[in-house]
C-alpha cells in the first residue's frame, strides 16, 4: 500500500509550530518512514500536490488575501485537515488586533511605534495582499481536528501524524489536550 | 431525609441540599463555575446542569433542593452536549484567548472545565468587543475581558467580607463588574481583603505580586497561622524558591472559613523594612557587625550580673506577634532567671491586663468568636473591629444586611458607626457611666433576664446622660434594642481594656447578663484582644507598662514587630540596650547590641487566638544564613549564663486562670 501523503503549511502564525513539530527529534523519522513527507515550509516542494495530500495541515490563522488562499488551497486538496496551534484553531495572539481593527493596527505599527522613523508610511504597493480580520482557520474552510497549543507539545503533534498515518481517529483529551 | 436517584445510584440526603450538593456527597461530581461551597448558590453559569425525570429541560443542579423520589441523571450525551454549548458561549463572549493569560495552563477553572469536556477548539468565535480594564487597585487587576460574569467576587465582596462594594453594571453582554457606582476599585469602598481574586475561577482578577510568577502545581503549599492580629486566621502560604509568592486564606480554617483582609493577605507582600543580616555591636560609637560569639558573649557579661540586682536591673519586653514557645522562654529567663523587675511584651497589656485580672477573680468568663455567627444583636464597645480585628469585623457586617443589630459605642473615630443601628460617640472617660446608665434604663422598663439591684437607678441614668453627653432618648433606643435581642453578643476592646479597670469589665459583664448574652448555654460575651499572641503573653504574666526604673540594661525581643512611637521613645532612654530582631528600625539605631532573628514565616511556633484556640503556624521559609531562630538565641543567652531554661510552654499558659477556655 502506498504510503499516506502528507502537507503543511504556514499563514498567519510565528513558525513555532513547526519548531514545535521539528521538536519531535528522532521520531520525525519514524513519522517519514510511516508517512510520505510532501510539501511543508521545511521541505523544497512549495505546495501540496496538485494530485491530492491525506492529510493536510495548517499553522496559522487567515488574515489577508493570501493566507486565505493557501487555506482554500490546502482544503481542496487534503482528504483531513489539521488546525495546528492556537492561531489556527483559535486564531491567537494576531486576533487581538480585531479587537481594534485592522486600520488601527497598521496605523500602530507602521507610523505610531516609536520604532518607526519620522514620516513612515502605511505599505500600499499594489502587490501586497489584502488584510482581512483575524480569523481561525474553521472560519474559513471546514476542518477535521483543532490541535491546539502555542505551540502545540512534539508529543501532541507526533501522536495526530502517527494516528492519522496510520488511518485512526486521533483523540485529543487528558495530558494531550493543553490550549498553550 | 429525602431518597433521590442520581445516575441510577439511590441516595439518601437531608431537606434543602442542593442536588449539585447531594452528588458531591454521593462522590458524582457535576461540573460548576459559579458554584463555590463558602459562597451562597446563584445559578449563573448553567454549567451544572442535570437532567430531571418529568421536567421540560435540563436545570441547574445547584439551585435545585432535592425532592422526595427525584430521579437525576448527570451524564447523558444530551447534557454533555449542553455542557459544550454553554462552554461555547462563555468563551465567544470576551477575550478568553489563553497564550497570555496568567492562570492558563492549570490554574483556570473556565480551561479545566473546557478540557473536561474535551473541546479542542470554540466552535463560535468572540466578538471583539473590548470591556474595561481596572488597575487603580494597589494589589489587584480587574480585566473585564476575562469575566464570565459568574457573580463570585460580587458574592464574597458581600458574603465573605460583609462589604458590598464589588457589584455588577449593564445588563447582558455589556454586563461588568464594577465597585460602588463605578469608580475606580483604587478609590472605592475596598477595604483591600482580596476575597474577591481568592474566588475568581478565571483571570478577570489576578494578583499583582503572584501574577505570572508560574503555576500553583510549582509552588508549594504551606498551612499555616496568620501574624496578623489576635482573631488567628487560617492561612496557606503558596512558596516558590523559598519565597511567599502569595497568602491565601484557608477554606478549611474553622476561624475564617477562607476570609482574610489586607493585614493578613497583602501586608507580608509588601514588606520594605531592611534587614537585619549579622549580629551588629556599638563601637565607639559606631554599629559594626560582630560574630554571634562575640555579640552572645557581650549580652551574656552584660546580664549576668545584674541578676544579683533586681532592683536596679534588666528591664525585658517581647513581641506579642512571637510565638509563644518564644514568649514562655523569654519570661523563664528575664523574669524567672535573671529576676528582671520588669518583664511585659510590646502591647504592655493593653487588650488584656484587665479582662486576665477579673479572670484571676471570677474564672473564665469568655466566650467564643463564633457565637457572632448567630447573634441577631451585638454591642461593641471601644472596639473597632472593622480596622483593629478586620476578619472579627466581617462577622458582623455580614450578617447585617440578614437583619443584624449593631450598636456601637466608642469616643473614637469607628468604622463601625456608619454601619451601626445605633451609634453612640460618649464622651471620653463616661464608659462606665454609660454602661451602668443602660443597666438602669433596662432595669426600669422591667426588660431584665435577671434580677439586679441598682439603687437610685434615676441618678444613675441622669449621671449617665450627664457624662456621657447622649441624650437619654438615644439611650434609651440602645438599651431597648440590646434587651429586646434574643441572642445577643457583646464585645469589647481597646477603648475598655486599655483603662486597666477590671471593675468597669464586670460592670459591662453585668450588662451581659442582665440582656440574656451570657446564660447557661451561651457566651456572648468577649474581647478582642490585640496581636496575635495577646492572650499568650497575658497568660505568661507579661501585661504590665513598660516604664525604666533606673534599669541599667534593657532587653528587647521584637522579632519582625515594629513598636510604637511611644514605646520606642521609651526605650531609647536605656542606658545599654540589646535588640532583637529581624528588620532595622528607630530603635535599632539606638541599640548597643543587636542579634538578628527569623521572621513570622521562618519559625514554627504557637500562637493563641483572642478566643482561646491554640494553633501552630509552620515554618514556610529557610532564614537567610547567619539569622538565628527566636527561641534558639534566648536559649544560646541563658546557657552562657549559666542558667538555662526548660521551659514547658503547654504549661506556662496554664499557670494563671484564664478569661476563655484554652483548647
Amino acid at each position: 500500500m502506498e504510503k499516506p501523503k502528507i502537507a503543511s503549511d504556514w499563514m498567519c502564525g510565528c513558525a513555532g509550530c513547526h519548531m514545535s513539530l521539528l521538536d519531535m527529534d528522532e521520531r520525525i523519522l519514524q513519522v517519514a518512514a510511516l508517512a510520505d513527507l510532501r510539501a511543508t515550509p521545511i521541505t523544497d516542494l512549495k505546495h501540496p500536490d496538485a494530485s491530492g495530500v491525506d492529510v493536510g495541515v495548517l499553522e496559522g490563522g487567515i488574515n489577508n488575501s493570501a493566507s486565505e488562499e493557501v487555506a482554500l488551497r490546502m482544503r481542496a486538496r487534503a482528504k483531513i485537515l489539521v488546525a495546528l496551534g492556537d492561531c489556527a484553531v483559535f486564531g491567537g495572539v494576531p486576533a487581538m488586533r480585531n479587537f481594534c481593527g485592522v486600520e488601527a493596527a497598521l496605523q500602530r505599527a507602521y507610523v505610531e511605534a516609536e520604532s518607526n522613523e519620522p514620516g513612515s508610511q502605511i505599505p500600499n504597493d499594489p502587490e501586497l495582499a489584502t488584510m482581512t480580520k483575524t480569523r481561525a482557520i474553521h472560519e474559513v474552510v471546514p476542518v477535521d481536528y483543532n490541535v491546539p497549543g502555542c505551540p502545540p507539545d512534539a508529543d501532541v503533534i507526533f501522536y495526530v501524524l502517527a494516528e492519522l498515518a496510520q488511518g485512526r481517529k486521533p483523540e485529543l483529551k487528558d495530558e494531550l489536550l493543553h490550549w498553550h | 431525609m429525602v431518597q433521590i436517584t442520581i445516575n441510577g445510584k439511590q441516595i439518601e440526603a437531608p431537606e434543602g441540599t442542593t442536588v449539585l450538593a447531594a452528588a458531591k456527597m454521593a462522590g458524582i461530581e457535576i461540573p460548576t463555575l459559579c458554584a463555590h461551597k463558602e459562597l451562597t448558590p446563584y445559578g449563573g453559569c448553567r454549567l451544572c446542569i442535570v437532567e430531571v425525570q418529568g421536567f421540560r429541560v435540563p436545570i441547574a443542579s445547584c439551585t435545585l433542593p432535592v425532592s422526595p423520589n427525584m430521579v437525576i441523571n448527570t451524564e447523558t450525551e444530551a447534557l454533555k452536549k449542553s455542557r459544550k454549548f454553554i462552554l461555547s458561549m462563555l468563551f465567544s463572549e470576551r477575550n478568553h484567548f489563553c497564550p497570555f493569560c496568567q492562570v492558563s495552563g492549570g490554574d483556570c477553572e473556565l480551561q479545566n472545565a473546557a478540557y473536561h469536556e474535551e473541546m479542542t477548539h470554540w466552535p463560535m468565535q468572540p466578538g471583539w468587543n473590548g470591556y474595561p480594564v481596572d488597575s487603580s487597585h494597589p494589589y489587584f487587576i480587574l480585566d473585564n475581558n476575562r469575566c464570565i460574569l459568574c457573580r463570585r467576587c460580587v458574592r464574597a465582596c458581600g458574603e465573605m467580607a460583609g462589604n458590598f462594594t464589588l457589584a455588577v453594571a449593564e445588563r447582558g453582554a455589556a454586563s461588568i463588574i464594577v465597585a460602588d457606582t463605578n469608580v475606580p476599585l483604587g478609590e472605592s469602598t475596598c477595604i483591600k481583603c482580596g476575597s474577591c481574586v481568592q474566588v475568581c475561577p478565571t483571570g478577570a482578577l489576578i494578583d499583582r505580586t503572584s501574577a505570572y510568577q508560574g503555576h500553583d502545581d510549582a509552588m508549594t503549599e504551606i498551612k499555616s497561622v496568620c501574624a496578623g492580629c489576635s482573631v488567628g486566621c487560617g492561612i496557606k502560604l503558596i512558596v516558590r524558591d523559598n519565597r511567599i509568592v502569595r497568602i491565601e486564606g484557608d477554606w478549611e480554617a474553622a476561624t475564617n472559613h477562607g476570609s482574610l483582609c489586607e493585614h493578613g493577605r497583602y501586608h507580608p507582600m509588601t514588606e520594605s523594612r531592611t534587614r537585619l543580616t549579622a549580629p551588629l555591636m556599638k563601637k565607639n560609637g559606631q554599629l559594626l557587625p560582630v560574630s554571634w560569639d562575640e555579640a552572645l558573649g557581650a549580652v551574656a557579661d552584660k546580664l549576668k550580673p545584674l541578676a544579683s540586682d533586681p532592683q536596679n536591673g534588666i528591664a525585658a519586653i517581647a513581641s506579642t506577634r512571637l510565638p509563644v514557645e518564644v514568649l514562655a522562654t523569654f519570661r523563664d529567663l528575664f523574669a524567672g532567671s535573671l529576676k528582671a523587675q520588669m518583664a511585659t511584651s510590646t502591647e504592655e497589656g493593653m487588650t488584656t491586663a484587665a479582662t486576665a485580672a477579673l479572670a484571676e477573680k471570677t474564672g473564665t468568663f469568655e466566650g467564643r468568636l463564633d457565637v457572632l455567627k448567630t447573634a441577631d444583636t451585638v454591642l461593641c464597645i471601644g472596639a473597632n473591629v472593622a480596622r483593629s480585628h478586620m476578619v472579627a469585623g466581617f462577622l458582623i457586617k455580614r450578617a447585617l444586611p440578614k437583619g443584624m443589630k449593631l450598636i456601637n459605642i466608642d469616643p473614637a473615630e469607628s468604622q463601625l458607626d456608619e454601619l451601626a443601628d445605633i451609634a453612640l460617640k460618649n464622651a471620653p472617660g463616661s464608659d462606665l457611666a454609660l454602661i451602668e446608665g443602660l443597666k438602669a434604663i433596662i432595669l426600669k422598663e422591667n426588660l431584665g433576664r435577671t434580677p439586679l439591684a441598682i439603687p437610685n437607678s434615676e441618678k444613675v441614668i441622669a449621671e449617665a446622660v450627664q457624662s456621657s453627653g447622649i441624650p437619654l432618648e438615644k439611650l434609651t433606643r440602645a438599651a431597648r434594642l440590646l434587651a429586646h435581642a434574643i441572642s445577643p453578643v457583646i464585645l469589647y476592646g481597646k477603648g475598655i481594656t486599655a483603662k486597666r479597670d477590671e471593675f468597669l469589665i464586670q460592670s459591662l459583664q453585668a450588662l451581659a447578663i442582665l440582656v440574656g448574652a451570657v446564660d447557661k448555654e451561651r457566651l456572648g460575651f468577649l474581647s478582642v484582644k490585640g496581636e496575635a499572641n495577646s492572650l499568650a503573653a497575658a497568660q505568661l504574666g507579661l501585661d504590665a507598662q513598660f516604664a525604666l526604673h533606673d534599669q541599667q540594661a534593657v532587653f528587647a525581643a521584637l522579632g519582625d514587630d515594629t513598636v510604637s512611637k511611644s514605646l520606642a521613645s521609651r526605650l531609647a532612654q536605656a542606658p545599654y540596650l540589646i535588640v532583637q530582631a529581624s528588620y532595622e528600625s528607630a530603635l535599632t539605631a539606638n541599640a548597643d547590641v543587636i542579634l538578628p532573628v527569623s521572621t513570622w514565616a521562618e519559625q514554627e511556633g504557637h500562637f493563641i487566638s483572642l478566643d482561646g484556640r491554640i494553633q501552630k503556624a509552620e515554618k514556610a521559609l529557610s532564614a537567610p544564613d547567619g539569622i538565628r531562630d527566636n527561641a534558639e538565641v534566648l536559649g544560646e543567652i541563658a546557657m552562657r549564663m549559666n542558667m538555662p531554661v526548660k521551659t514547658d510552654w503547654q504549661k506556662a499558659i496554664r499557670e494563671r486562670q484564664s478569661s476563655v477556655v484554652l483548647s
